[in-house]
């Protein structure tokens, strides 16, 4: 399940402001361990994964880490698991080494421009990261606001949706057993939104469109997996506020499907203007399912009320 | 299902009248099933069997058993401010799934409308035994969209259960205009609906929730139901004049990456300008010379054509969801348009 773990800067609070950033320091530790991700339902199994964690017990994706621009960013990486690990924001850190079994490893930086940011380990040919060795870093405007960065577009609501796939057979039951993948062949059976075959992730609170009319909702896409995913939101479009960290020039261009290919992001946002129950899923045949299973892979539900 | 449509509250109200020719066009469509003889890299074809939307307004009786079904289905060209009546029957056992995938529904992708338009069974009620699905496109919504059956989508918009609704620009008479939105920069002479699909046979005689749907491995790659594998043999042709302006509508209703280019006898790609995308008019208008398309999106590009005569090659390349190492995403196949002027 996805869990955040946002520190608050005390300092904003203490003093109240608003225009100027009082940059605080966040710590986070993350322990690598082998486990599993459940994807219930029809179609579903036990997934054996590696994965990052506040404590030794592994969440896929990893646990959201939520900064200010300007933080000083603290992270302790402790490698509890039994072969070579490393940890790479993207686009934001750059010491790519290995975290031997057994070690650990700091890393510091301040935290970058207002926006979302996928973090992995980059080891052995993508096959860490599919075993579920990744997460995102959500980055907010100092000013405290509801923004996607200061004097961007406004918001009511967010979401945090960390796309990615799975192949059973071949990479996790390998992988996991100790054995070398062979990772020309990727045949992916089961794709997620946060971690969640569809079944739940179309009733799982954080992960669904939910609003009000006339409220809006930031929309953070993240791909951690290794297709691209093209999304299709029924019910209205959206406005594309950025790709990949690049933030869009307004007025903002408005589509119902986003192509976000592997290890990139997006930001969109999406305006509740009428009410009803719509789906939003990847458009791609076999995304939609677990195992063949359909609605039990990358589908959420937007809730408009 | 009905709904009030904007037309209706805007004549309420007494407003858009004075350019509003708001026509009320009414569509009755059948499912049937057929069959196309599909080569890929092989020189032996396959047959490969499929469901199509087929138009059965002239049979009467909700048009039962009428009409030739196709794939894509019947493209349908509506105009800013009317309203699209489609009354649907999708009976017939030769195009049916088993419970829970029965029956049939007809999508609006990217229409917006009402939860019970949709087409969507999960969310409308489960109306897939017959259902009439209303849209009434908005002054700014011009483009192109597409409608698809939202049952098992999986197997039944792979088994060809698609096809394009193009929203056009109207005059102070009524008349279509030959431009993208009501903009003037948009005008065109010539327009071509390329419809990308691609075919995975074994989704085809697989049902139900089987592992098949699982694993994607298309073998045959459309344009507007055609395989049009080599410049000599394209999927869709047009003659036009030199000098001339043509409009491409890509309507993407594959399963894999795409890139759309329109290349010269010399293999030479050639600026096109995007305007619209997923039916909204983009603020800034694109001047490129490759496009991706992902599965579900939609583009409205115009080119102008030299004032010297030759062929171009309007081509869709099919590539794969999963990149190669170096970043770059193997091709599948290249379909290929013509246009000679």
């Amino acid at each position: 399940m996805y869990k955040s773990f946002a520190l608050i800067g005390l300092t904003l609070t203490l003093f109240g402001v608003t225009e100027s950033a009082f940059a605080a320091t966040q710590n986070f530790t993350l322990y690598i361990n082998a486990g599993t991700l459940p994807i219930t339902g029809n179609g579903g199994a036990t997934l054996n994964v590696w994965g990052y964690g506040t404590t030794a017990v592994p969440v896929v994706p990893a646990p959201q880490l939520t900064v200010n621009e300007g933080d000083t960013v603290n992270i302790t990486v402790i490698n509890n698991h039994n072969i070579n690990h490393n940890f790479i924001i993207k686009n934001v850190t750059t010491d790519t080494s290995a975290i031997a079994a057994g070690a650990s490893k700091n890393y510091s930086f301040t935290a970058p421009a207002a926006g979302s940011y996928v973090y992995s380990d980059t080891l052995d040919s993508n096959v860490n990261r599919e075993m579920g060795l990744y997460g995102a870093m959500i980055v907010k405007p100092t000013d405290g606001s509801q923004t996607a960065w200061i004097g961007g577009p406004a918001y009511d609501h967010e979401n945090v949706w960390v796309v990615s796939e799975m192949d059973k057979p071949r990479w996790n039951d390998i992988a996991a057993a100790g054995f070398v993948v062979d990772t020309a062949t990727y045949k992916p059976n089961y794709f997620m939104i946060n971690g969640l075959g569809g079944f739940d992730a179309m009733m799982d609170m954080d992960t669904m469109i939910m609003g009000t009319l006339n409220t809006k909702s930031l929309v953070r896409i993240v791909n951690a997996g290794q297709f691209s995913h093209s999304l299709h939101f029924h019910g209205n479009h959206f406005q594309v506020l950025s790709i990949n960290g690049v933030r869009q020039p307004t007025p903002f261009e408005q589509w119902d499907t986003i192509n976000v290919p592997p290890m990139s992001t997006a930001e969109v946002l999406y305006s509740i203007n009428q009410t009803g129950h719509y789906p939003m899923h990847v458009h791609t045949a076999q995304a939609e399912g677990a195992n063949g299973v359909y609605l039990n892979g990358a589908a959420t539900m937007i809730d408009m009320q | 299902m009905k709904k009030l449509t904007q037309a209706i509250i805007l004549g309420a109200l007494g407003l858009g009248a004075q350019h509003v020719h708001a026509a009320t066009i009414s569509k009755s469509l059948c499912v049937g099933s057929l069959s196309k003889t599909l080569y890929g890299t092989s020189t032996t074809g396959k047959s490969v069997t499929f469901w199509g939307y087929s138009d059965c307004g002239g049979g009467g009786m909700g048009g039962m058993g009428g009409g030739t079904a196709t794939v894509p289905g019947p493209i349908m060209e509506i105009g800013v401010n009317d309203t699209l009546n489609i009354s649907f029957s999708p009976m017939g056992m030769m195009t049916m799934e088993g419970a829970p995938y029965n029956g049939h529904t007809i999508h609006l992708h990217g229409a917006d409308v009402q939860t019970m338009e949709d087409g969507v069974p999960e969310t409308n009620g489960n109306m897939v035994m017959g259902d009439t699905y209303t849209w009434t496109p908005s002054a700014g919504h011009e483009g192109s969209y597409m409608y698809h059956c939202h049952v098992h989508t999986v197997k039944h918009l792979e088994m060809g259960m698609y096809s394009a609704i193009i929203v056009r620009p109207k005059n102070a008479s009524g008349a279509f205009l030959n431009q993208l939105n009501a903009n003037t920069t948009t005008a065109y002479d010539y327009s071509q609906n390329y419809i990308l699909s691609t075919v995975d046979p074994a989704y085809h005689t697989a049902s139900g929730d089987s592992v098949v749907f699982a694993d994607y491995n298309p073998s045959y790659f459309l344009m507007t139901g055609k395989e049009g594998k080599s410049t000599a043999a394209p999927a869709m042709t047009l003659a036009a004049a030199k000098g001339k302006k043509v409009a491409f509508r890509l309507v993407g209703l594959h399963s894999t990456n795409a890139t759309f280019q329109i290349k010269n006898g010399s293999g030479v790609a050639q600026p096109f300008t995007v305007y619209i995308r997923d039916g909204r008019t983009l603020p800034t208008a694109k001047t490129v010379t490759s496009l991706d398309l992902s599965p579900g999106q939609r583009a409205d590009l115009i080119t102008t054509l030299p004032t010297t005569s030759s062929t171009w090659y309007p081509q869709i390349t099919y590539k794969k969801l999963r990149a190669n190492t170096d970043g770059t995403y193997p091709a599948y196949a290249t379909v290929y348009g013509k246009v000679t002027f």
